[in-house]
């Protein structure tokens, strides 16, 4: 215990506490002198626009700045989505652009041996000897006409991302710009494009609803819309009922009339069941799905209904969907296998049934990143269809059209080596027999991120020579993260932008530091929510920091002109000829001015006055930055009905024709069956039941015996992504996630389960699962499915900073990182990477 | 005579955490060290019942700015450092303030040490002889000529903290000193401009309002009097001006 003043005082008070006081209130000081004349109220300073790209909400902000200095934020003053709010990760990143463990300078590593726990021995270089060193590395695959073994891996981005992971290796002749949007929720877009012909995320109209479904998310603390959907939880408890489907008590649970904890896994089940429930009662909307011709409902559990007793209006085939999947998913027989009792089933089907058409089913990642996750996010979709909530009042919308120019064409640059080798096969293997990828109907139409450590572990298609990484730090954000350490190790010549010493630049040969996208970078994104599509300007609200770079432009505007110095002009060609500024028509003369003109490129119809793009009326790109964004008009209700769906029969899909002809072009390409092509991917269903959205059992790695939790990991309503775990306040405000303790990386599980297995609140454990051991603290929380154990995805770095990490120099994790202990498999219909549905088993034991 | 007062609605929180970080941000409070949390805005997390009833809670907590506000009564210094101002609220005067703790010691809703998760203090102390916020007078380096510091950082910036946000008060600074104690003064500095406090513009969900509760057209007069509220341990006897409405969980 430390001596306090305050006993100091009180033992000195017999000596004459008063005159020690009087003495202490005497003694002049600047501040009480002229504390009269004393100005109070802020400094003065300037609200600045730019954009938070903390989550993938991508916030229209605002940045106050006094004396250049960057101190507080909030959204955009004017937009219609976050109402000039933000998050909690709003406010945190302050703390991001003033991080002293920011890469200050290029860097290059001085030791050859690359690996976890190694350390790269860093030493600062100048700008001019580290674009040398790239632009010749990249000049001898040219060389050896090798040029296809160039590749960009693409993190967090903006819309500029075009210039550095498509243009960049398309005109120097390689094919693989990969991007991360697979370590993602892709599998969730599979159920609406599959259903409503929409590879998208939706918007959800919350004012609006009468009944809110929240399903395997937690919309006020991650899921796209963030603030949003925080300003209006409130409001809509009032006026609509709101149920969450999620095993763990999340924070939008904790608020909810109802919440549904289900087993892992098992969401098609509790979907169908619903379904079922609607079916037999009458219950569906029938202004959009239609009716029988003679009104009676046929729909009766266990019996099969003639096709022609029924004519449906807005959709395609919800009696075949019956036959096939529905007839038998009673609300009994979904409660054996989803753990959620029959009558609350019962109960949440007719609450949306009688606020249908209303109705808001908020799809989240914890209902489609599942092993089979593809049919349980078309079987939750599919609700929306029956409801007849999409388009509708309250219900899921679509995005109202933000009009963007594309960026120049380019191919005239592409010499006869690059016309030939960007056409190579992509390393991540997209559309290959057992990795469909059929993103939008097209077979390998999607990316596979976490396929690419394995294709460089085994040459297939090939080897990767000169590896660019941006903003991405896959070896700490990809399931299965240790193959990713030997990948990075193998490669022979690895380049990481970054803002931070990652995980992944410890692998990489040359670091370049970069911008923080909120504070110091120029670029726009397009985001939506509350019916407003948005898009928002970043924009440098502050002077950058130490010597960085943009990462999208600049440093491919840089590797341009090293590349004409050796004799490869296209690039640098292409940038100088077809950007020049669109009001001025002045050529590009450096990274800067390229990078302006580009985003004046690409966002003119919004601010040229030329032509009316309905929504904001900007006068002029002056105009532009000073608002930072632009809202669109409101998305107009109903306005895929009648017919204008973008499925194969142009209606809401229950049987999906859009499916049978993807996976059919997909087998035909492989010479296969579908029934083949889908064991290949782990799925269990064949014939037609492939077609609609249907139940599949659980897929597990880990045998119950050995494993016997349910591993859950979701995301921290602090990361920014994986980027926060270095500012302290993350660290000490933890605890605002259910359940967590602040200052701790904890895995909650049930306290059932914790006597069961002999482990109390505070010990130190470790989690392993088939492929990896992580060590945490336990904590035994009521808000837990027994049987299962969560724990939110952020910590467990060993580098990126002093914050971060336990010890950044002995590559000590602080904490424990999911990634370590989940398998890397992919949902393989979409190539969404798999990290929900119970699919990794976990044993968790206390280290004495 | 005006009292402000702060109305939470516990229904609009989603306990998300932005007021707290927004705070730490407009006061420049600095990094928990020794026990000391120096959150001048925290919170309560409450998990009631088993699995599946379970009940779980945000209260967010900050100063009271209580009517009887025992942390004056036991100021020893004269006048007192800690007194009430004509609009209520608690105040501290930094320039009389000799870090004694005895307003620590004395509030209901404060502690000597935090060392627990769920504890919490609403007034901190920041160590005599101590650098203000330890982790900017750092120099060491994570990457040796490559990365900054703690120190570098300011340095460079120009303030301490980086982000410090510039203010003016004739009672407080916005670069406080070590040896005395911190804590939410309603963001005085705001108010008598016209603004909110900080956490209150800060909320995304609009869960605080913050008005005069003797104006009984004010939005926190007519709140309270619509609808049932309660305050942090009322067996104290405070009186305290921070009040909560409604319930986390709609039922």
């Amino acid at each position: 215990m430390k001596i306090k003043r305050r006993d100091f005082l009180k033992v000195s008070s017999a000596a004459g506490l008063m005159t020690t006081v009087g003495c202490v209130q005497k003694s002049p000081n600047a501040l009480s002198q002229d504390s009269s004349q004393k100005m109070i109220g802020p400094k003065p300073g300037e609200w600045k626009p730019t954009t938070c790209q903390g989550c993938t909400t991508w916030c229209p902000a605002e940045v106050f700045v006094q004396d250049g200095r960057a101190v507080k934020a909030r959204g955009n003053q004017h937009s219609k989505q976050n109402d000039g709010k933000l998050c909690p990760r709003g406010n945190l990143s302050i703390q991001q652009v003033y991080d002293p463990d920011r890469i200050k300078v290029p860097m290059k590593r001085t030791n050859s041996s690359k690996g976890r726990g190694i350390n790269p021995r860093f030493v600062p270089i100048s700008w001019d000897e580290a674009l040398n060193t790239i632009a010749d590395k990249m000049m001898e695959l040219r060389r050896d006409n090798e040029s296809e073994k160039f590749c960009v891996l693409r993190g967090r981005y903006t819309y500029m991302r075009d210039t550095i992971y498509s243009h960049l290796p398309k005109i120097f002749g390689s094919p693989n710009g990969i991007s991360h949007s697979a370590i993602c929720a892709e599998a969730e877009k599979f159920g609406s494009y599959y259903t409503e012909g929409k590879w998208a995320y939706r918007d959800y109209d919350l004012d609006n609803s009468k009944y809110v479904l929240i399903w395997g998310c937690d919309p006020v603390s991650s899921n796209r819309m963030v603030p949003s959907a925080i300003k209006r939880l409130g409001d809509v408890l009032d006026k609509a009922t709101v149920a969450v489907v999620d095993p763990k008590l999340n924070n939008s649970a904790a608020k909810a009339q109802e919440w549904m904890p289900v087993k892992p896994g098992t969401d098609g089940a509790l979907a169908g069941a619903i379904a079922h429930e609607l079916l037999v009662n009458g219950l569906w909307h029938k202004k959009f799905v239609g009716d029988f011709n003679d009104g009676m409902n046929r729909f009766k559990s266990g019996q099969t209904v003639d096709e022609s007793s029924f004519s449906e209006k807005e959709t395609h085939g919800v009696v075949k969907w019956w036959n096939l999947e529905l007839k038998d998913r009673t609300p009994e027989w979904a409660a054996g296998i989803t753990d959620v009792s029959a009558a609350q089933i019962r109960r949440v089907a007719h609450g949306l049934g009688k606020a249908a058409p209303n109705v808001a089913v908020w799809l989240g990642p914890g209902a489609a990143m599942h092993v089979r996750g593809a049919y349980s996010a078309m079987a939750v979709h599919a609700l929306t269809g029956l409801l007849g909530a999409a388009d509708s009042p309250g219900g899921v919308l679509q995005t109202a059209k933000i009009p963007m120019n594309k960026p120049p064409k380019y191919k005239k640059y592409q010499d006869a080596t690059a016309k030939k080798h960007s056409k190579f096969k992509k390393i991540d293997r997209r559309g290959t027999k057992a990795y469909p990828a059929i993103a939008k109907g097209k077979s390998g139409g999607g990316v596979v991120t976490n396929n690419v450590a394995d294709s460089i572990l085994n040459n297939d298609p090939y080897d990767l020579k000169v590896v660019i990484g941006y903003m991405n730090n896959f070896v700490f954000s990809c399931t299965g993260a240790e193959r990713w350490e030997k990948a990075l190790a193998k490669i022979p010549f690895l380049v990481h932008l970054s803002t931070h010493a990652s995980e992944f630049s410890q692998f990489a040969d040359i670091v370049l530091p970069s911008t923080t996208n909120k504070y110091e970078k120029w670029g726009y994104v397009k985001t939506k929510a509350n019916r407003y599509a948005t898009c928002t300007l970043l924009q440098p609200v502050i002077e950058p920091l130490w010597d960085v770079v943009m990462d999208e432009t600049e440093v491919p505007w840089l590797i341009a002109e090293k590349l004409k110095e050796r004799g490869f002009s296209k690039l640098y060609d292409y940038f100088y000829n077809e950007y020049p500024d669109p009001e001025t028509g002045a050529k590009p003369k450096n990274g800067l001015e390229f990078t302006i003109n580009n985003l004046k490129i690409q966002t003119s119809q919004m601010w040229d006055g030329k032509k009316d793009v309905g929504g904001d009326k900007i006068n002029g790109w002056n105009e532009f930055l000073k608002r930072g964004m632009w809202n669109s008009s409101a998305y107009k209700y109903h306005k895929r009905w009648g017919g204008k769906f973008k499925t194969k029969s142009k209606r809401f899909e229950f049987y999906s024709e859009t499916l049978k002809a993807a996976l059919g072009k997909h087998a035909k390409k492989h010479h296969a069956g579908i029934d083949e092509i889908l064991e290949e991917c782990n799925y269990t269903a064949s014939g037609e039941l492939a077609f609609v959205p249907h139940y599949e059992p659980p897929y597990r790695f880990g045998d119950v015996d050995e494993y016997p939790f349910d591993f859950i990991d979701y995301k921290s309503r602090l990361n920014a992504e994986g980027r926060s775990a270095n500012c302290t306040w993350y660290h000490e405000f933890k605890h605002v996630d259910p359940g967590d303790v602040a200052g701790e990386d904890v895995i909650k599980i049930n306290p059932v389960d914790a006597s069961k297995f002999g482990l109390r609140t505070g010990d130190k454990v470790k989690v392993t699962s088939v492929v990896g051991s992580i060590t945490c603290t336990v904590k035994a929380w009521d808000g837990i499915q027994p049987g299962t154990a969560a724990k939110a995805y952020g910590q467990g770095h060993w580098a990126y900073g002093n914050t971060a990490a336990a010890d950044y120099n002995s590559a000590e994790a602080r904490g424990g990182n999911n990634n370590t202990i989940m398998p890397a498999e992919v949902e393989r219909l979409s190539g969404s990477t798999v990290r929900n549905g119970g699919f990794t088993g976990v044993k968790i034991e206390k280290i004495s | 005579m005006v009292q402000n007062t702060m109305v939470i609605d516990l229904q609009k929180c989603v306990g998300c955490g932005a007021c707290a970080i927004a705070c730490k941000t407009e006061n420049n409070t600095p990094n928990r060290k020794n026990g000391q949390t120096h959150n001048w805005a925290d919170y309560i997390h409450e998990t009631t019942g088993s699995f599946p009833d379970v009940g779980y809670r945000t209260l967010p907590v900050l100063c009271n700015h209580c009517t009887d506000a025992a942390c004056i009564n036991e100021c020893p210094t004269e006048p007192t450092s800690v007194f009430k101002t004509p609009e209520g609220v608690t105040m501290l005067n930094e320039e009389r303030c000799i870090g004694c703790r005895s307003c620590q010691e004395a509030c209901p809703y404060s502690m000597d040490d935090v060392l627990k998760d769920g504890q919490y203090s609403v007034i901190s102390y920041a160590e005599e002889d101590q650098p203000y916020d330890a982790f900017f007078a750092d120099k060491k380096e994570l990457i040796p000529g490559c990365t900054s510091s703690g120190q570098d950082m300011v340095k460079t910036v120009g303030a301490n903290p980086p982000h410090q946000t510039k203010f003016g008060h004739n009672e407080y600074s916005d670069s406080h000193r070590p040896g005395i104690v911190g804590k939410c003064i309603f963001c005085e500095h705001r108010t008598k401009v016209g603004e909110m406090p900080y956490c209150v513009d800060a909320c995304p969900a609009n869960a605080r309002i913050f008005g005069d509760s003797n104006d009984p057209s004010s939005k926190v007069s007519k709140l309270l009097k619509a609808q049932p509220s309660f305050v942090l341990l009322p067996e104290k006897g405070t009186k305290p001006n921070v009040h909560y409405i409604r319930n986390y969980k709609k039922a």
